[in-house]
């Protein structure tokens, strides 16, 4: 058995999630989210770190692997890092175990992974620096209408006649919103614009990988239902017979979830390696 | 032991301290090294060479303190050394062109230029139009691996050298001086053959980056300076806080010659990998074992370099030793996996890398390839490339 934690450090918020494994089962003991806001990470991750532990009812010593993801590998204190292309498909494999793709979608980055039944990531894509199609970018424009992250998802979901938008450069993106805003273009509209021109690039990358059966939307962006409506709405436009898209309540967990899976496999492994020396020895 | 319930690594205050001097070193592009050096005593002189090897002995011996010129990294902007070469060559001679137009190299009292490449020998070309009033070689290393022709050959090349510099600081380079420098160097080949096999068996007590600059600092110090400090920081390291992470073991081949950027091998460690053997700063340990001491020492110099240096890209591998060398010393440094590099342009590299790389594949080790400049600023691939490799062998144990 091994208590471990995965740390997922993402350009916009900490995620922590702390887990009991064994043999047979994986269990998530506890979960926390901490948006950085301009702070010092290591001082969020401390704090997450701490807030998942007590949350666990665990001390940190009581871990026998931490483990980082995304950005995560500024923690000197690690046990060991994994990518996260490697991190959200573990993660989602254990949220929707028949999943088999998965679209990572953050503050700065989209990704997109097909995976085996065991996590092991068959290929993957994602999208250049460009911040277009990212939460930051949505963030901003939320900004712009004057609305809260929260009220984004619902206001596009009641859109009657979505406006074209950029789906290239952030920057002509947000021009189009401001020209919109003078247009007179009504909010639900303009989000659902938004969204599309995401979901545009979003089914992109899935068609470039190739995918097939159940794709897990993870990432700080994976509860924004106006935009899992569009990627869903893209994807049957494409003619994605056999796709489906799920969501899950603690998908913006995943890479933290997929670190703590990963993190318990080394654990093992390395128990293993260590007993094969004393035996040699 | 739990490798999670270890403390955050400190680095002591005098570990710290030897750091950052080996980093001032790193950073001084305007040699301020070698100029307080010289200014200690006004004979003293200081000459230049690029990578990959020279011996420095012959130029110690004969009273000058050797310099490497390993360009100006990421640390200078390329104004004028691009309008010397044409585009489709490596970043090591524009910089080091501009190193020489903006006055940096003016510490110098004369450069060799061993053979690499067609690309160095020109640069050596256009040092003697460039640096007209000082003392510019071109060191043609032998091809020939034999002490019947190679070894006469070498032989006369080190003579011609230490006229040159003897030329310069009026100091013969006698059989008795010879025999001190090998004994210095040697002591210096000893330290770091020492400080890598701590890397080898503790990785964690020696981050790439701190190695690097180590082995970039023996290019600016005196022999018996240098090896104090690796010596020293041995000492401190050893006693350090720093604790294992669960990293893969990689070894890096392909930087003999352009360096790669600090970051760039910060990068590789964040990804997972440590670093346990590589060919940076070559030169230095081209010939890991000690030479005799004894006897004659030009002769202990040729069979060092016929018979005992490292093969490399820029030496001819008359016997084909490069492809058993890689997988050997993969196994003998216990790398999970290599890291095929090579600075981009570099024609050594990048001809080297299909045969290195069919070696690997026969041998069942893994690798992976990217390339690079000195001044090379975003890491985002390389990263991701590095990390996935780290991934693919740390939980399934292939690329």
């Amino acid at each position: 058995m091994a208590i471990t934690a995965g740390i997922d450090v993402g350009s916009g918020a900490v995620k922590v999630a702390v887990m009991n494994i064994d043999d047979c089962r994986e269990t998530l003991s506890a979960h926390y989210l901490e948006r950085i806001r301009r702070r010092d990470v290591m001082e969020v991750v401390e704090e997450s770190l701490a807030a998942a532990l007590r949350d666990a009812g665990l001390r940190r010593d009581q871990l026998d692997y931490i483990a980082t993801t995304g950005d995560g590998d500024v923690i000197p204190w690690r046990t060991g890092h994994f990518y996260g292309m490697t991190t959200h498909s573990r993660g989602a494999l254990y949220l929707v175990p028949e999943s088999r793709a998965a679209v990572d979608i953050g503050a700065l980055h989209t990704r997109a992974m097909r995976f085996d039944p065991s996590g092991r990531v068959l290929q993957y894509q994602m999208t250049s620096q460009c911040a277009s199609g990212s939460g930051q970018f949505l963030e901003n424009i939320s900004r712009y209408l004057g609305i809260s992250i929260d009220e984004i998802g619902p206001l596009s979901l009641s859109a009657t006649d979505p406006e074209k938008c950029s789906s290239i450069c952030a920057v002509l993106a947000e021009t189009d919103v401001i020209n919109m805003v003078s247009r007179g273009i009504s909010t639900p509209n303009i989000l659902r614009g938004i969204h599309n021109s995401m979901a545009l690039r979003v089914a992109g990358l899935l068609r470039a990988i190739k995918v097939e059966g159940t794709i897990l939307l993870t990432g700080g962006l994976a509860r924004d239902t106006g935009l899992s409506a569009a990627i869903a709405d893209k994807l049957k436009e494409g003619g994605g017979a056999g796709v489906s898209l799920a969501t899950h309540e603690l998908s913006v967990q995943a890479g933290a979830i997929g670190a703590a899976i990963w993190g318990a496999f080394r654990h093992g492994k390395l128990a293993k390696q260590q007993e094969a020396t004393r035996g040699i020895t | 032991m739990s490798l999670a319930t270890q403390e955050a690594p400190m680095a002591a205050g005098e570990l710290a301290d030897l750091v950052g001097s080996a980093t001032r070193l790193y950073e001084d592009l305007e040699l301020k090294a070698v100029r307080d050096w010289k200014a200690n005593d006004p004979a003293r002189r200081a000459i230049g060479f690029l990578p990959v090897y020279v011996p420095r002995e012959v130029i110690h011996a004969a009273g000058a303190l050797p310099v490497g010129i390993m360009g100006g990294g990421d640390q200078i902007e390329i104004v004028r050394g691009d309008s010397y070469f044409q585009s489709y060559i490596c970043h090591l001679p524009r910089s080091v062109i501009e190193l020489a137009v903006s006055g940096r190299l003016g510490a110098l009292d004369g450069f060799v230029f061993p053979s690499i490449c067609d690309v160095i020998r020109n640069l050596s070309g256009m040092f003697k139009v460039l640096m007209a009033e000082k003392w510019v070689h071109y060191l043609d290393l032998p091809q020939n691996f034999d002490r019947a022709s190679g070894g006469k050959f070498y032989r006369h090349e080190m003579a011609t050298i230490a006229n040159g510099v003897s030329a310069l600081t009026g100091i013969e380079v006698t059989n008795e001086r010879l025999r001190d420098s090998i004994r210095l160097y040697n002591e210096n080949r000893r330290a770091l053959a020492d400080l890598q096999a701590l890397r080898v068996q503790s990785p964690w007590l020696v981050p790439a980056t701190e190695y690097y600059l180590l082995l970039r600092a023996s290019y600016l110090l005196p022999p018996e300076a240098h090896t104090q400090m690796v010596r020293d920081y041995m000492r401190l390291s050893r006693t350090s806080q720093r604790h294992a992470q669960d990293n893969i073991r990689v070894m890096v081949r392909g930087a003999f010659c352009e360096q790669p950027p600090l970051g760039l091998l910060r990068t590789l460690e964040r990804a997972g990998c440590y670093l346990v053997d590589d060919d940076f700063v070559l030169g230095a340990r081209f010939i890991p074992e000690p030479l005799p001491e004894d006897g004659d020492p030009w002769q202990a110099l040729i069979d060092g370099f016929l018979y005992k240096s490292l093969p490399t890209a820029s030496k001819y591998d008359v016997n084909a030793t490069k492809e058993a060398e890689v997988v050997q010393r993969a196994r003998d440094v216990r790398a999970d996996g290599v890291l095929l590099i090579a600075p981009s342009f570099c024609d050594p590299a990048l001809l080297d890398q299909p045969m290195l790389a069919r070696a690997l594949d026969k041998a069942g080790i893994p690798y992976t390839s990217f390339k690079y400049a000195e001044d090379t600023g975003q890491f985002q691939v390389i990263r991701e490339q590095a990390g996935t490799f780290a991934d693919a062998i740390k939980l399934w144990g292939t690329k």
